[in-house]
């Protein structure tokens, strides 16, 4: 009887049903369909009808297949050096050595960390595609230059390498930052000269940083999707896609085809991290000082040197900048001034945002037809706002739902050391695969009525794709989320809980007055983050593929489309220069919600409150409404 | 009041708690003293319904409280790192425990302003965030909020321990006061002796697990019953078998099957001490200069041994100068061979 009593207690019931829903997660959304993605490449028939397991293995080594696999890997061995090179010149350009103006080429360097994926691309595209400002401005100087300049390989090594050093300048600025100056100054005190003090004393306190930044951007490249889809690269993740939609009419076994690829991106994925994990576990260099001191930028001495870093700074600021830049000043031009290519302030419109218009074409006869509002602005558009409508619903669900699995979860890891380690495995678990792999696997194993434990229900028919996105979104957010969350709950020291068990408080009232308070900035911060990357997120709404959820960043990919024909789609060019405009707003908000105001703590809130309220009886006094001091 | 008897507790195999037993007056200020790792901290956590003990009990006012969930216990914890709710005021913090109890916010505010009164916290000082105090500061709220809920005892786990060296020396007279003017039954944990001995009625001394001696801070310095104790309390000279058979030529007491020990400041550096007293001649080897007093090292022909003389700036002796050294047989400690220093 007492037995019974202590299993009814409402906190090992809410444990029970805790357990059912991540182990129904868990099995269901993240082992089952994978596992049946691995299960298509066995089952392909030949001609005959007849089952033949190796077919697809042999298609892969007859045909086309590896091309994809050897584009996709030369993509990431490439980017490794272009990216690496570039992310650590910008790092020490702007944190290490004493370059003037340092403050505004970081902002510039920065940039793109408020746009990426399809709005980075298409705003690179803006600049640089075969009606681009730049190409028609080179066209234009030298007709000799081929108009389709930008495209395929050199074009996504070129587009990516700046895209992604945003983690350098997240995490080697963080690490540089981190160095301690006395370190360097007892390098120059025993005789070593500058250049001798960053290699040997500097850059082995970053090798952990840059190992780790090395393996992400290989799989960076490795899974790469908008870059190659939108300039024309034949790598492994746009063919996922391509045979995901392509049926057995059309050619040989596509579906087995899209599995193989998928699973060997993840084999891919799954061998370098843990050769990451590895290398992790082995610990880093750690400062052994008990005050550190905090970097003093070093001085160029040799003109020369100094001159050329100079320039080199400021040449990567203008390629950073240049399409930033041109895509703001040409989303308030009009669709005739952005197609020729000009910058005139009498062109200046917000058409591309707000209203519509018509437009008036010659038509083949000699007539000119009127088509109502064929000029649309970003918020005026159905398309795209049902887009961004769909975005932003879609990511502000499962960003919210990551974040607070992961709190329930990180909360019970804590708590049970031992057992919680399975459910840290299974929630980084989505980490090893790629992004890929779980959209492929969930379009086409929920793409029937017999998956029982969904309720018999076909998950990617019509608006029920929406689930499916949702579920996708917060399962690929859950590794991310988890190591966040985790980080900040080990801000939060034992004796607090303790403090409050004395008190009297209950676990529940514990966990809600005083551990959440203390990790909600950060899980406000990851929430945001989450949000972000959704918000404009390609490949896993390119990979479903559905119209009942096409995501935002598809819509803006639809744009790079021809536009104008029959009066279509008139101002698209605007439209996406709106809309990476948009993005970039939205991202800058967000960032600064995060890191201005999210990282204040109390203390810095009331100081804040305090000086606010100073500020406005100073003014009301000045204004004679106050009470004098 | 508290009485812990034969209390065990394990960990894994590792036996943390060994087979105590302590009795705790009402209104004593007690104190756990010892190196780290030596079970403290464990007993106070077992008081406190932290760690649950193996075996033994815990009694406060004749109740056994053994298995009493911790929120029931009545009992007040400051806590090292104090545990200030960081989200928090410094109002909501102590008033954290009376919102707990579901007091009427008219009771709590009037609570809450009264205990501030005595811990010297202002009106606006209530009004900041925990991360705005000073140390000292913090401190205080972190005794208000263990005493605003009227706790029976308080326990307190090396409160002055995260403090400057200043600031711990005035906070610990402001503590003692306090503890005085409150007349609750306190529990003090620390590994500081100098801490233990001005703030103490009594003294627990631990060592590995178990309690070495129990006594006033006078028994425990002065009367340390065992050889552990009498090292780990105050600074000591360990006597040398040479120095031992030359006192034994002027006073025959000292076993030679026994460790004897005599503190720094019983040693007389050019002081008569009357007869009976065992005298050398020494050189100064070294002189420490702490203003109040000054630590010197004196090389005998038998062994090296240190006194304190209290600073009178007259009689400072330098390096090499010859002095001579007086040891009254009656101040050396003696103990059984072989139970070792800490």
């Amino acid at each position: 009887m007492k037995t019974e009593s202590r299993w009814l207690k409402p906190e090992n019931i809410f444990r029970l049903f805790g357990m059912g829903v991540f182990i129904y997660l868990f099995f269901g959304f993240m082992i089952l369909p994978n596992l049946n993605t691995l299960t298509q490449i066995f089952s392909t028939k030949n001609a005959a009808g007849e089952a033949d397991p190796f077919a697809v293995i042999r298609f892969f080594f007859a045909g086309n297949m590896g091309t994809y696999v050897l584009n996709s890997l030369k993509l990431g061995i490439g980017l490794i050096i272009t990216v690496n090179v570039v992310g650590i010149s910008v790092v020490l350009l702007t944190e290490y050595f004493d370059i003037k103006g340092a403050k505004i080429l970081r902002m510039g360097y920065m940039t793109t960390l408020i746009y990426s994926g399809v709005a980075l691309v298409t705003g690179y595209l803006f600049l640089y595609d075969n009606n681009g400002i730049l190409t028609t401005a080179l066209h234009n100087a030298y007709p000799q230059v081929d108009k389709n300049w930008f495209s395929g390989f050199n074009a996504v090594m070129f587009t990516m390498t700046f895209a992604t050093t945003s983690n350098h300048m997240l995490f080697l600025r963080n690490a540089i930052r981190n160095i301690d100056f006395n370190t360097v100054e007892a390098a120059r005190n025993l005789g070593a000269r500058p250049m001798k003090v960053l290699w040997k004393v500097v850059f082995p306190t970053l090798i952990p940083t840059l190992f780790s930044l090395t393996v992400m951007t290989f799989i960076t490249g490795l899974c790469a999707m908008s870059a190659p889809t939108l300039l024309g690269y034949d790598s492994i993740n746009p063919e996922i896609v391509r045979l995901a939609g392509s049926s057995i009419a059309d050619e040989a076994f596509p579906q087995a085809r899209a599995a193989l690829l998928s699973i060997i991106l993840a084999l891919f994925t799954i061998v370098l991290l843990t050769g990451l994990s590895a290398y992790e576990r082995k610990g880093h260099y750690l400062s052994v000082s008990k005050t550190k001191a905090k970097l003093v930028k070093q001085k160029i001495h040799n003109p020369v040197a100094n001159v050329l870093a100079h320039i080199y700074a400021y040449v990567l600021f203008v390629i950073y900048m240049t399409p930033v830049v041109m895509i703001i000043l040409f989303s308030f031009q009009t669709y005739g001034a952005i197609r020729m290519k000009t910058l005139d302030i009498s062109n200046w419109t917000l058409l591309n945002f707000f209203g519509k218009a018509d437009y008036s074409y010659l038509t083949s006869r000699g007539t000119y037809r009127v088509r109502e509002g064929a000029i649309s602005g970003l918020f005026s558009n159905a398309d795209t706002l049902g887009g961004i409508r769909i975005s932003f619903i879609l990511s502000a669900i499962a960003a919210a739902l990551a974040c607070v699995i992961v709190v329930v979860a990180v909360n019970y890891i804590f708590k049970n050391k031992k057992k919680g380690v399975v459910l840290e495995y299974a929630l980084l678990f989505p980490w090893l695969l790629p992004t890929i792999l779980i959209c492929y696997s969930y379009r086409t194993y929920f793409n029937s009525n017999d998956v029982w434990y969904v309720g018999n229900t076909n998950l990617y028919y019509m608006e029920n794709v929406r689930l499916l996105i949702i579920i996708a979104y917060t399962v690929v957010k859950l590794p991310f989320s988890l190591r966040m969350i985790k980080a900040a709950y080990y801000a939060i020291d034992e004796e607090l809980e303790d403090a409050a068990r004395n008190l009297g408080a209950s676990g529940l009232t514990t966990m809600m007055k005083i551990k959440l308070p203390i990790i909600l900035p950060s899980v406000l911060a990851v929430f945001a983050l989450n949000f972000n990357a959704l918000f404009t997120e390609y490949d896993m709404g390119a990979t479903f593929a559905s119209s009942y959820g096409t995501t935002y960043a598809m819509v803006m990919q639809s744009m790079t489309q021809e536009e104008g024909l029959y009066g279509f789609n008139v101002n698209a060019s605007g439209r996406r220069a709106a809309s990476t405009v948009f993005v970039m707003i939205v991202s800058g908000l967000v960032l600064y919600l995060v890191y201005g105001v999210g990282a204040r703590d109390l203390g810095e809130r009331l100081a804040l409150k305090e000086k606010r309220k100073q500020r406005r009886e100073r003014v009301l006094r000045k204004l004679g409404w106050g009470r004098s001091p | 009041m508290i009485r812990l008897e034969d209390i065990t507790v394990k960990f894994n195999e590792f036996t943390a708690l060994d087979t105590i037993n302590v009795q705790v007056n009402e209104g004593e200020f007690f104190t756990f003293l010892g190196p780290s790792g030596c079970g403290k901290t464990t007993t106070l956590r077992v008081i406190a319904g932290f760690i649950q003990p193996a075996a033994g009990r815990v009694y406060v006012r004749g109740e056994d409280i053994t298995h009493v969930p911790i929120e029931e216990r009545n009992i007040g914890i400051v806590f090292q790192s104090y545990a200030l709710f960081p989200t928090m005021t410094v109002r909501d913090n102590i008033a954290f425990g009376l919102k707990i109890k579901k007091m009427k916010a008219g009771e709590i505010a009037q609570k809450v302003a009264e205990i501030a009164r005595k811990v010297d916290l202002s009106d606006e000082q209530l009004g900041k965030a925990v991360s705005q105090l000073s140390g000292g500061q913090q401190q205080r709220v972190a005794i208000a909020r263990a005493l605003v809920t009227e706790p029976a005892i308080i326990c307190m786990d090396e409160p002055l321990s995260n403090l400057d060296a200043k600031l711990r020396v005035q906070l610990r007279n402001e503590l003692k006061s306090m503890q005085q003017n409150f007349g609750i039954t306190t529990i003090y944990v620390t590994h500081d002796q100098e801490e233990a001995l001005t703030l103490s009625d009594r003294i627990a001394v631990f060592n590995k697990g178990v309690i070495e001696q129990i006594g006033t801070p006078n028994e425990v310095y002065n009367h340390s019953s065992t050889e552990f104790v009498c090292n780990f309390i105050g600074d000591i000279n360990k006597l040398e078998p040479a120095l031992i058979a030359q006192i034994n030529q002027v006073s025959p007491q000292l076993a030679p099957n026994q460790t004897h020990y005599i503190r720094l400041e019983r040693v007389a550096v050019n002081r008569a001490e009357g007869e009976g007293a065992f005298c050398t001649k020494g050189f100064i080897k070294s002189r420490e200069y702490y203003g109040m007093f000054i630590k010197y090292t004196i090389e005998t022909d038998a062994q090296t041994i240190r006194a304190i003389v209290r600073n009178d700036g007259v009689r400072i002796y330098e390096q090499n100068q010859q002095v001579d050294i007086t040891i009254k047989p009656e101040d050396i400690m003696s103990y059984p061979k072989g139970e070792g220093r800490p």
